[in-house]
């Protein structure tokens, strides 16, 4: 009688906990959500004050035409998306490479290797001197400045790697009796098994590229040559771009502009994220589980 | 006669076969050789060259001299500067209590979310509150300047349904800290939580089987089962991002203005600064490196650290 009373009450306790924590998740995907769907409510909205609506009043695209037609504001869309398919292609090609190289066991040498790329991981030049080089070796002011230091990422190398060691070691060894060379078992037996692992890696070292700013701040002052992020950071951070944007058209308002440029900067990622969502959690649980 | 022969003609076959494998191999490696080299030369540019720069720390230079040998100077120069005290004891406030924050709270969510059956929820959960981990910092920041904007701005608008005046939270030092961890939690909770759900998936069920045998309520489970058997993972998370402390930098680059300044400068903000805003080359670097030791001494200890605990290092 005991036992069926907390029983009962123990199922009538869960019951509630079950509620609330579905109501608090609730809320906590809503307050994630709401500052995303505010800007892109506000960024489609002409009226002159946005109030609490998230459902725009007006709906308008007069914004995002400003943002496509001038092109102060869409060169620098062409930008990121030129940095983001060269960038990933380079990485993708550094980091499947040092990865196959890094697997194998009986190479002379691997150790070396290994420790060359991870010690990079620990200690770094900092800043100043690796302005220094970039400026000596005269790739200030050119997009190779942002590309090519992003492309050697060990975090993706060591992740690669993981991937590669689950390949079976009989397939290696039946491709070298076969008399294959090392680019050839690497391009016909280690590329086609691993897709899931490049399109994750893949999908890191786009998202990277697309969101990076830094290395434009510090080795890029040709403005012809600024990403969308660092053309965003002038819009809505600095101020200071603002009002040659917005000079060339007396009928958007600065804000719509700005809010427009927080979505595009935002809308490759938000379109995809549906869909390779799967790809993003396969990368990261790796991730997680390694680190 | 015939058997001998016939052993002789094995061994010379063998030794051929042996011979031949051995220029296989070297073949084999030299070309595994040439397909490191690009890596290589990416390595040895934009990581190795830069770590022989290090060397500027002790010298005068900007761009206007030639490097001229001044010792320690550099380091006797920071350590005595306010500049860079208030600096370093930002960056220690800023991502420890940034790092406490993100501990608890990623723990919270993982345990509520693991207690989530349904499984088409929990992913749909897991979908939405990733989300903000992969928008750029510029775009977060925005999103938030936007936001908080004291003429139009969401969060003022609704303080002034209730009378409230416009508050200029960006460029006001005391709500510019809580905003930052506020904002920091937003975009990186969801992400944290991944790794200790991996772990809470990995706890044995037949632990909450017996525990439930003894009569012990969910409460009491989460306490006697649930939290030691994700500590080592807390304890190792925990370690890992204590030795990051010092790169704080991109939330703070992006969300700091000069209003705020003496409670948002950190470390490598600093070196920026005076690096490629003032091009003191010498004095900057000096920074850098002495971010860059403490980091390395970071790592390492943790690395340690990890090995006793899990049995494996990070490294």
């Amino acid at each position: 009688m005991q036992d069926k009373l907390s029983f009962k009450k123990e199922f009538r306790n869960r019951t509630i906990f079950r509620i609330a924590n579905y109501i608090f998740l609730g809320l906590v995907m809503i307050s994630m959500v709401i500052p995303i769907l505010k800007i892109v409510s506000d960024s489609l909205d002409s009226s002159a004050t946005y109030g609490m609506s998230i459902i725009p009043k007006h709906l308008t695209f007069s914004a995002y035409k400003v943002i496509f037609t001038s092109e102060s504001l869409y060169r620098p869309f062409l930008v990121s998306i030129y940095t983001t398919v060269v960038g990933t292609a380079i990485g993708l090609a550094l980091t499947t490479l040092g990865a196959y190289v890094l697997i194998q066991d009986k190479m002379p040498g691997r150790k070396f290797f290994v420790w060359m790329v991870f010690f990079t991981m620990i200690f770094n030049g900092g800043l100043v001197p690796t302005y220094l080089v970039i400026k000596n070796i005269g790739l200030l002011n050119t997009l190779w400045s942002v590309i090519l230091p992003l492309s050697l990422n060990v975090f993706n190398m060591i992740l690669m790697k993981s991937f590669f060691q689950q390949i079976p070691e009989s397939l290696f060894e039946s491709a070298e009796i076969d008399g294959c060379s090392p680019m050839a078992i690497f391009i016909k037996i280690v590329l086609p098994l691993s897709k899931p692992a490049i399109a994750s890696i893949g999908l890191f070292f786009a998202v990277e590229y697309w969101n990076h700013f830094f290395n434009f701040i510090m080795y890029i002052t040709d403005s012809t040559k600024f990403n969308f992020q660092i053309k965003l950071r002038e819009l809505v951070l600095d101020s200071t771009g603002l009002a040659a944007a917005t000079s060339t058209s007396q009928t958007v308002s600065t804000s719509a502009i700005q809010n427009a440029s927080i979505v595009v900067a935002m809308l490759p990622f938000l379109i995809i994220y549906p869909f390779c969502q799967k790809y993003f959690v396969t990368g990261i649980t790796m991730g997680a589980v390694k680190e | 006669m015939v058997k001998k022969n016939n052993s002789t003609q094995t061994l010379s076959v063998l030794h051929k076969w042996k011979k031949n494998k051995k220029i296989t191999e070297i073949f084999k490696y030299t070309y595994l050789y040439i397909m490191f080299l690009p890596i290589l030369i990416v390595s040895i540019i934009f990581n190795y060259i830069p770590m022989a720069g290090v060397r500027f720390a002790f010298y005068e230079y900007t761009p206007f001299s030639q490097p001229k040998f001044i010792g320690f100077d550099n380091f006797k120069t920071l350590l005595t500067s306010k500049k860079f005290i208030s600096a370093f004891s930002n960056t220690i406030t800023l991502s420890f209590a940034n790092l406490l924050l993100a501990t608890l709270v990623s723990i919270i969510f993982a345990l509520l979310m693991n207690e989530l059956y349904n499984r088409f929820a929990k992913s749909f959960v897991q979908t939405i509150i990733y989300l903000p981990h992969f928008i750029s910092w510029v775009v977060t920041a925005s999103i938030f300047y936007m936001l908080l904007s004291p003429n139009n701005g969401f969060v003022n608008q609704i303080l002034g349904m209730f009378g409230i005046d416009p508050i200029y939270f960006m460029a006001d030092e005391k709500w510019w800290t809580p905003i930052f961890y506020f904002i920091n939690r937003w975009r990186e909770t969801g992400w944290g939580t991944i790794i200790y759900l991996a772990a809470l998936s990995s706890i044995n069920p037949e632990l909450y089987e017996a525990s439930s045998l003894d009569s012990a309520t969910r409460l009491q489970q989460t306490w006697y089962v649930t939290l030691p058997g994700i500590m080592n993972t807390i304890i190792i998370v925990f370690i890992l991002n204590l030795a990051k402390v010092f790169n704080l930098f991109e939330s703070v680059f992006v969300l700091m203005n000069p209003m705020v300044v003496n409670s948002a400068e950190v470390i490598q903000t600093y070196t920026y600064k005076i690096g490629l805003q003032q091009s003191d080359y010498g004095y900057a670097t000096a920074v850098g490196l002495f971010k860059s030791v403490i980091s390395m001494v970071l790592v390492v200890l943790a690395n340690n650290i990890s090995k006793k605990i899990k049995g494996e290092g990070i490294l």
